[in-house]
């Protein structure tokens, strides 16, 4: 019974105080089970070696250990950000315009606003952009040289540094209508909106099972109806966090907006020529000031877009809920 | 009715009937997915007003046969079929074929239920859309008229409005059946449609079938051979893409002329 195997050290010291041997002679004698039923304890107990429970409790303390680190990092930047913040909220932030050089006090209602309007160009621009070519992917390229094509492309735009996309923006419209504008601050960022859009729709879409494009199809419906009477209504909720999520991505977009929209001191023009005040650029210039007021604002922007975004993430969590409870 | 069958085969409540006309007629029809060849030269005529099943083991090629006689397979480029088929007279193989207008002919009901993620009114109103333009009262008639004759009627009348996802398996399932009744048919194509149901839905869909009988002309695939033999009038054996012996659904099981056969319904393999 003492198996020569070098694997079972303490915990089989402690068991054979149970009659091992013994036992399946003990057992017949009382009728109680069958004797083939019962394992010799020695077999049954102390076969998990100390070892592996060592490095088990281990990964358990590392990945423990792992998480709350990040936790602490991201944790003691947002309590930062919220007491530094929330110092600096006050009525005056959203209906007064950001300060002059030298100048006490002011807000950032023109860099909201601002913001809002070129979030909200972005959006509208790469929403149907982004929702119709991720129906292509998914429902009529499929696996197509030119899906996989326009596939990579995407990926590729998808990681591409946002100030590439800046400048790109500037080549096609700053220099050509000789001026910095919201349009173009609004068009660079629907180029950093619509791969994601594109990707997630063509991801949900995927997620439909084939059976309902079948069932459609069985019916007589043409592919254009099954798409949107079926396919995007099965898909609804996943497209929409995917479009929440760019309208996430976007709204604290820094590097796209310096060479587009750049920035202002006074409310812009409604045509949107001419620099547009936003908040990721008036934190990135008021942050790096030496005043003090103007540093307050950055710092009560930066609260209101984390805030923003938080709403945004919550939201769009809320909707994919619906995906999965299918 | 005849869901509690568990033993052997009980056969026929209803015979064979072998005078009836032929509606939708298979010659010679081949079916390759790319450059495999799933089916082989299947010769095979579908009477009116009768059930009948296409049994055989996994692979045999039962379903792909199904999904020619609505062409769903076009659905997939690399997927085609050569031969005829022939829905009372013209072929619908033929390129020129409208497949709108052959589907709303031949219906199509899935192993899983597949209710659209719409009211149960809409998944109804859906496929009558598809082709009539129907003042709303009317709808209502159709719809209500479909819900009946998919036996749902009673279950879902207070709830038309609510989401047809919301129904039980066996309930959606019979929301799809009213949904393809409801575009009134001629030929209803079942693919293993109680598969994934629990023998009570089973049971109603089975009944729901024998009723639909006396309208429709009925093509079922199914694993299950008691259930060929409870609802079907005629039964055809596939094996290997190969139809190997087709006859009213008695004779086939109690007497059947093939080797292969008797060997696979008395369950030697398969």
């Amino acid at each position: 019974m003492d198996a020569p195997t070098p694997s079972a050290p303490a915990p089989q010291a402690a068991v054979p105080a149970v009659p091992a041997s013994p036992a399946p002679q003990a057992y017949p004698a009382q009728q109680a089970l069958p004797a083939q039923q019962v394992l010799p304890a020695q077999q049954a107990w102390g076969r998990v070696r100390a070892g592996r429970r060592t490095a088990d409790r281990l990964l358990i303390l590392l990945c423990t250990a792992a998480t709350f680190l990040g936790a602490l990092v991201l944790g003691s930047i947002l309590l930062m950000l919220i007491i530094e913040g929330l110092r600096g909220l006050s009525p005056a932030l959203f209906t007064e315009v950001t300060p002059g050089p030298g100048s006490e006090g002011g807000g950032i209602a023109n860099a909201i606003l601002g913001s809002l309007v070129m979030t909200l160009i972005g959006i509208v621009v790469a929403t149907p952009v982004g929702v119709l070519a991720g129906t292509y992917l998914a429902e009529y390229g499929r696996t197509s040289g030119l899906a996989n094509l326009i596939r990579f492309l995407n990926d590729i735009l998808l990681s591409a540094p946002s100030i590439l996309i800046g400048l790109f923006v500037y080549t096609l419209m700053v220099r050509p209508m000789g001026g910095y504008s919201g349009w173009a601050g609004g068009v660079a960022l629907a180029i950093i909106a619509t791969p994601v859009i594109v990707r997630t729709t063509e991801d949900m879409l995927r997620l439909v099972p084939g059976a309902l494009r079948e069932a459609g199809a069985a019916l007589g419906a043409p592919a254009s109806i099954v798409i949107r009477q079926v396919t995007w209504r099965a898909a609804q909720s996943g497209i929409v966090t995917g479009i929440l999520l760019a309208l996430a991505r976007i709204a604290g977009e820094t590097a796209p907006l310096l060479f587009t929209a750049l920035n202002n001191n006074s409310w812009f023009s409604p045509n949107l020529m001419g620099g547009v005040a936003n908040l990721p650029v008036m934190i990135y210039q008021f942050a790096l000031s030496p005043y003090e007021n103007w540093r307050q604002l950055a710092w009560a922007g930066a609260l209101l877009i984390t805030a923003t975004i938080l709403g945004l993430s919550i939201t769009a969590r809320f909707f994919l809920r619906g995906v999965k409870a299918r | 009715m005849s869901a509690t069958a568990t033993a052997a085969p009980v056969v026929g409540q209803s015979r064979a009937d072998e005078s009836a006309p032929v509606r939708l007629a298979v010659k010679d029809v081949n079916f390759y997915y790319g450059d495999f060849r799933g089916l082989k030269n299947i010769n095979l005529d579908f009477r009116d007003r009768q059930v009948t099943a296409l049994i055989g083991p996994s692979g045999c090629g039962k379903s792909t046969l199904l999904r020619t006689f609505n062409r769903i397979y076009s659905l997939y480029p690399e997927q085609r079929a050569d031969g005829q088929i022939l829905l009372d007279g013209r072929n619908i193989l033929d390129p020129a074929i409208d497949l709108n207008e052959l589907r709303a002919r031949v219906g199509m009901v899935f192993q899983k239920p597949t209710p659209f993620p719409m009211s149960i009114y809409d998944n109804i109103a859906f496929g009558i859309r598809l082709y009539e333009r129907l003042p709303k009262a009317e709808l209502d008639d159709r719809v209500e008229e479909a819900l009946r004759k998919g036996a749902l009627w009673d279950e879902v009348k207070d709830k038309l409005r609510q989401s047809g996802m919301g129904l039980s398996g066996g309930q959606q399932q019979r929301l799809c059946i009213a949904r393809t009744v409801a575009q009134r048919p001629e030929v209803i194509l079942l693919d293993e449609p109680t598969s994934a149901l629990d023998p009570i839905s089973t049971g109603r869909i089975e009944e729901l079938i024998e009723q639909l009988r006396s309208e429709f002309t009925i093509a079922i695939v199914t694993h299950n051979m008691q259930q060929a033999a409870r609802i079907s009038q005629f039964t055809a054996f596939m094996y290997l893409g190969e139809l190997i012996e087709f006859g009213p659904t008695n004779r086939l099981f109690m007497n059947p002329a093939k080797r292969q056969t008797q060997d696979y319904i008395t369950g030697r393999f398969g």
